[in-house]
């Protein structure tokens, strides 16, 4: 059960493996700014959308996490990194509070597993990473903790796709609360905040292609070439990322990119809780930097930091 | 140089949006060879005339079983106003990928139009800016799952040769999930390389890379920090003993 200061966290599969710089630098970032993330146990895949053929099973892979965190952790709600795994979750969860009959067919399945004894309701909510530390501790304790502010270090903020949209799922635009859909805003003040220095280049709301990155690369790599290019002229000296699944396109496929649009896509990538644990006095070894393909560390180096 | 940018965007084609395009394409014309009509030589050019628009057999029923699944519940709202291809990631980079014509074929149940796109209907980012924008809240990124479950249903065949690919790793990704309760994402893109017949890339000068960087500093070998969920056995028996009692839209 959580005690106080703590939040039931779910790290999905990316952030344990490819991705773990995110998840040991999401976790150090939130425990300085006083909240403690406690990973969920036992918790599965969230479907990341391939099973959405299979009817109520991937409604069923996606609330079972909610239902452990409710039934080992004691709480309603759920934290976690990854905008896959938020939007895969918190779609499950308006669809079943819609379609009740989507919501028996799931609680058969918990029965049959013997996962719970009476109906599940999911009452809870998801939350994103960047916007439970914005909105549960705020920029102004980001601020108190900043000891080497990042000064002079130009950022492009990414959002991608499912961090802000749709509402209909995430509810921004409709929780006062929560950022807006098509102008996100909480990662700038995070950025800004800590030191460094945002550049505005119209593609913070664009997509990676990162749903078909296996099968469609041509698709992922033209719309991350621009995205990349576009940052680069507007000045930036990294390109900062919330979502694994845009890093595996940005940052995992950059040299297939380069290969293919010239020089201009070239920009190293990181998460911002990397950047955060960095202003935050933690060494680049602690934020492993080094972990990005894209190499950031090398600019990161020369710029001091 | 905000304008610059846009002009940089590929802009339509004249009519290149139309919905009822087809209408004019060539298998819609009728042109007869050898025609007198009240001894008046009308051959070639004269005697154009689209196929009749009229459709006596209007069925319903690939409508309402659109209608049915839970992604294409809200098809019956579109008014086909266009936002959701205006505001589409991929219709600039793929032209034939419209959603808005889709819906619109979707509707009509119109299949012999819909065949023609079984190749590009899958293309869809997931990234949900028709739905954000769409003023019926018709939520047309789903509408595209919905989309690609019609066709792997109506044309099979033309799934199977054309998407062969897609639909290997998905069977991948369905395995992994429903096998281990976790994706081990460094084996997933291993195996789809495998099946795409790639694996040499993985050791190429470009790729290479990252790989071995990978493997150095053992994030390529997953599994063991990934694990497995305690007692995820029984809840994988309860999810093959639901999908063997349900129909899903694949199987019937």
């Amino acid at each position: 059960m959580l005690k106080e200061n703590q939040a039931a966290y779910y790290p999905g599969c990316a952030l344990l493996t490819i991705d773990r710089a995110y998840n040991s630098s999401a976790k150090l970032v939130s425990k300085k700014m006083g909240v403690e993330l406690v990973e969920l146990p036992d918790y599965n895949c969230c479907g990341i959308g391939e099973m959405k053929s299979k009817g109520a099973v991937s409604m069923y892979l996606s609330l079972r996490n909610m239902m452990l965190a409710k039934s080992k952790l004691g709480s309603k709600d759920l934290v976690m990194a990854c905008s896959v795994c938020y939007h895969e979750i918190s779609r499950s969860i308006a669809r079943v509070k819609e379609n009740k009959n989507e919501l028996e067919a799931v609680n058969s399945i918990f029965n049959e597993a013997g996962e719970t004894k009476d109906e599940f309701v999911p009452d809870g909510k998801v939350r994103h990473l960047l916007e439970f530390l914005y909105n549960e501790k705020g920029t102004e304790e980001a601020k108190k903790n900043t000891v080497k502010p990042l000064k002079g270090l130009k950022v492009a903020p990414y959002y991608g796709c499912l961090y802000s949209r749709p509402s209909m799922y995430t509810f921004t635009d409709k929780d006062p609360k929560m950022d807006n859909s098509e102008r996100p805003r909480f990662m700038h003040d995070f950025l800004e905040v800590i030191g460094a220095e945002t550049v505005s280049y119209g593609n913070e709301v664009q997509c990676c292609g990162g749903r078909n990155v296996v099968q469609d690369e041509e698709t992922s790599f033209a719309l991350c070439s621009q995205t990349l290019s576009k940052a680069k002229k507007a000045g930036a000296d990294v390109i900062v990322t919330i979502c694994p699944k845009c890093a595996g396109a940005l940052d995992v496929n950059q040299p297939k990119i380069v290969e293919k649009f010239g020089k201009d896509s070239a920009l190293p990538v990181v998460y911002l809780t990397q950047l955060m644990a960095l202003a935050f006095g933690f060494s680049d070894k602690e934020a492993e930097i080094k972990d990005m393909i894209s190499g950031p560390i090398k600019v990161l180096r020369e710029k001091g930091f | 140089m905000a304008l610059k940018e846009q002009e940089k965007r590929p802009v339509a084609a004249k009519g290149e949006h139309i919905i009822a395009r087809h209408l004019i394409e060539d298998d819609y014309i009728k042109e007869e060879k050898n025609l007198v009509i009240d001894g008046v030589d009308v051959s070639g050019r004269w005697n154009t005339f689209i196929f009749s628009r009229v459709n006596p057999k209007f069925d319903r029923s690939f409508f309402s079983e659109i209608k049915k699944t839970v992604v294409g519940s809200r098809i019956n709202r579109c008014w086909q106003c266009g936002m959701c291809t205006a505001s589409c990631t991929v219709t600039p980079l793929h032209r034939r990928f419209n959603p808005r014509a889709f819906i619109y074929m979707m509707q009509l149940g119109n299949m012999k139009e819909l065949k023609k796109y079984v190749d590009v209907a899958w293309r869809c980012v997931g990234c949900y800016k028709c739905s954000q924008r769409c003023p019926k809240q018709v939520n047309p990124a789903e509408m595209m799952e919905a989309l690609a479950l019609v066709m792997k249903k109506y044309f099979p065949e033309e799934v199977e040769s054309k998407l062969k690919v897609d639909e290997d790793v998905k069977k991948i990704y369905e395995d992994m999930i429903l096998g281990n309760g976790r994706l081990d994402l460094a084996k997933l893109h291993i195996s789809s390389m495998r099946k795409m017949g790639r694996t040499k890339e993985l050791v190429d000068r470009i790729e290479g890379g990252a790989v071995l960087k990978m493997v150095k500093d053992g994030r390529a070998f997953s599994l063991l920090q990934l694990g497995k969920p305690h007692g995820w056995k029984k809840s994988r028996q309860a999810i093959e003993g639901y999908l063997k009692k349900v129909d899903t839209i694949e199987k019937n």
